[in-house]
């Protein structure tokens, strides 16, 4: 069974005059890496926000271990970090992890002792008690995943989940990843970063201008860079 | 799913509480209005309202046994209070460091009603004052000069005083202390919208529907804690003027014989306080314009709605043009269980505007807002 299907999905937003996602049909099987590439404005996180049931209006079908959208059950499948640190900065990192864990239905028992753990694996564990504005950027990224992470979801949705971190955060980061993959987790990594998404993912998807121009595996692409600037082409986006 | 209330509450009151600049705006502000209005109100009521004594300096330069009479008359009577003159200070001077409210000359030539008696009033002095002063010189003059003993007496069958206590005037403190409660429960709005577009800002909220949370839970959690701050905001307010300024100013607090009306009246306001912080919420589209927004609006209903100005003191078409604010609905009701002792049905009809004008917030808002 696949982790993720998402079967052409087409979107536009209000007062748009193009569409932000034309007939975008992609397929994420059960236990994989998954790069989601594509320039700005290409429309991967408008993806993410649908698969993560956060827009409605569009047409087409998602399916989560097969389980189909809007039906919000499924969304306790999904772990989801979000490009912005999707954070509340007057609370601690414990209070923060405590609330989301609530949110996702986890008893008070569980949400203690996942938040433990999680706290351990992403090095925060020191700073639990502290108020998330006083955090590093990388901190921040990293308490990011690890709300994500609370609920054990099976697949993991990643938007730009390295931007603006340091090497150290950012390798943490990427050993994290690796070992949650090796544990049986699906992981969707939507980057700019090519080194990242050709070192972590086994497989990529292409996307631009709201279509899907490219789906395959990494290990046929040698420089990802060059082969997504042949793709989408070198002149500037600006939207 | 009530757990998931609680932490909604509970991360909503965390965010609030830790936020200094808004427990001071919601809490100290309206304390320290209540304080300074009060005590800057207590000269104007005093003067105004319960019939201040009438500050005069005698001069009697005439010393005879009538002089004499009027001057004892004037010197005793209970609306006067004598002051002496300072050696070698002139009457201007007199006005001018504010020691009298006037001078009353009784000159030689007075008693062979030669010389009439000279009153010389503080030029800023209230009119009506005046008038009320000028009056009673008269009647006292009268009195002496006709050698009638006590005036009021022998015109007690023409024109007579019906008396019954002032239900209408409230005292500072019963005018003070609701108005600024109420004024901090419309401030309300500038957290809760601010709060609102924020997380809409930072993702927080989009992140929250990510889980399945059900929306009319999300609602609930961003009113709930507001509804709760205003009525402690009410409750403080209330405990600051029976327990505080009542023994700092000289005029009494009384809550009324239905004091417990209150609690309907709180509950109502808090309902229309918050309708309009989610109605606020979902009209702006920055912070910044949330904040200006909540605070023009709260500011503006509180200067025509009797809150900054009382409003049995405003001119026919303010009093008029008041009934717009709901501030106005709220501190009515809150009067007339203080001065009117008014039973559940005479409120009513003011919970029922204040309750209509709290369903159209969220009706609006509800219509317009965009969660993510």
């Amino acid at each position: 069974m696949n982790a993720l299907d998402i079967s052409s999905i087409t979107f536009r937003y209000e007062e748009a005059s193009v569409f932000a996602l034309k007939n975008v049909s992609l397929s994420v099987p059960d236990g994989r890496i998954q790069a989601l590439l594509g320039p700005n404005g290409a429309g991967k996180s408008t993806l993410m926000r649908i698969v993560t049931g956060q827009m409605r209006g569009y047409t087409g079908e998602v399916s989560i271990f097969g389980t189909k959208m809007p039906d919000r059950s499924a969304l306790l499948s999904i772990g989801y970090a979000p490009q912005p640190i999707s954070l509340y900065t007057s609370l601690t990192a414990r209070e923060n992890l405590r609330f989301f864990g609530a949110m996702a239905g986890l008893k008070e028992e569980q949400i203690g002792l996942r938040t433990k753990n999680l706290l351990e694996r992403v090095g925060l564990s020191d700073h639990a008690e502290d108020q998330v504005a006083t955090y590093s950027g990388g901190m921040q990224r990293r308490l990011n995943l690890a709300a994500a992470l609370l609920h054990s979801p099976k697949l993991l949705l990643l938007d730009e989940p390295t931007v603006g971190v340091d090497p150290q955060s950012r390798n943490h980061i990427y050993d994290t990843l690796l070992e949650l993959n090796a544990a049986g987790m699906t992981i969707l990594l939507s980057t700019h970063i090519m080194e990242e998404a050709q070192r972590l993912c086994s497989s990529v998807t292409l996307v631009d201008k709201g279509e899907v121009i490219f789906n395959g595996p990494m290990s046929g692409i040698s420089d990802l860079e060059k082969f997504f600037l042949e793709k989408t082409g070198r002149g500037l986006r600006d939207d | 799913m009530i757990n998931q209330l609680k932490e909604l509450i509970k991360k909503e009151m965390l965010i609030l509480l830790r936020d200094k600049q808004t427990v001071l705006l919601l809490f100290l502000m309206p304390v320290a209005l209540i304080f300074f209005l009060s005590l800057a109100m207590e000269g104007v009521w005093a003067d105004k309202l319960t019939g201040r004594k009438i500050q005069l300096v005698i001069q009697n330069e005439s010393e005879s046994p009538k002089a004499n009479l009027l001057a004892e008359k004037i010197r005793t009577n209970k609306l006067i209070e004598e002051v002496q003159r300072p050696a070698g200070m002139n009457d201007d001077k007199i006005f001018a460091e504010g020691r009298a409210h006037a001078i009353i000359t009784i000159p030689k030539g007075f008693e062979d009603s030669e010389k009439p008696v000279e009153m010389y009033f503080d030029p800023v002095i209230d009119a009506g004052y005046k008038i009320a002063a000028r009056s009673l010189i008269i009647s006292l003059t009268v009195e002496v000069v006709m050698g009638i003993d006590n005036l009021e007496m022998v015109v007690a069958d023409l024109v007579t005083e019906k008396k019954k206590p002032n239900k209408e005037f409230p005292t500072p403190l019963q005018q003070n202390v609701p108005a600024y409660a109420i004024f901090a429960m419309f401030f309300i709005a500038i957290p809760m919208s601010v709060g609102f577009l924020k997380e809409k800002k930072d993702g927080t909220l989009q992140r929250l529907f990510t889980y399945p949370v059900n929306t009319n839970l999300v609602i609930l959690g961003k009113i709930v804690p507001y509804y709760i701050i205003n009525v402690f905001q009410f409750i403080l307010m209330m405990l600051v003027g029976v327990y505080v300024m009542s023994h700092i100013i000289s005029f009494s607090f009384n809550l009324g014989e239905h004091r417990w009306h209150m609690v309907p009246v709180t509950i109502v306001v808090a309902a229309a306080t918050t309708g309009y912080g989610v109605l606020v919420a979902a009209f702006a589209k920055t912070t910044e314009q949330a904040s200006t927004l909540a605070a023009t609006g709260a500011i503006l209903m509180a200067v025509f709605g009797g809150i900054m100005m009382p409003h049995i003191l405003m001119p026919l078409m303010m009093k008029k043009l008041a009934m717009i604010s709901p501030m106005y609905w709220a501190h009515q009701a809150y009067l007339d269980i203080f001065l009117r002792d008014a039973s559940f049905g005479d409120i009513l009809p003011r919970l029922i505007i204040l309750t209509v004008f709290a369903g159209i917030c969220f009706y609006i808002a509800g219509r317009r807002v965009k969660w993510i």
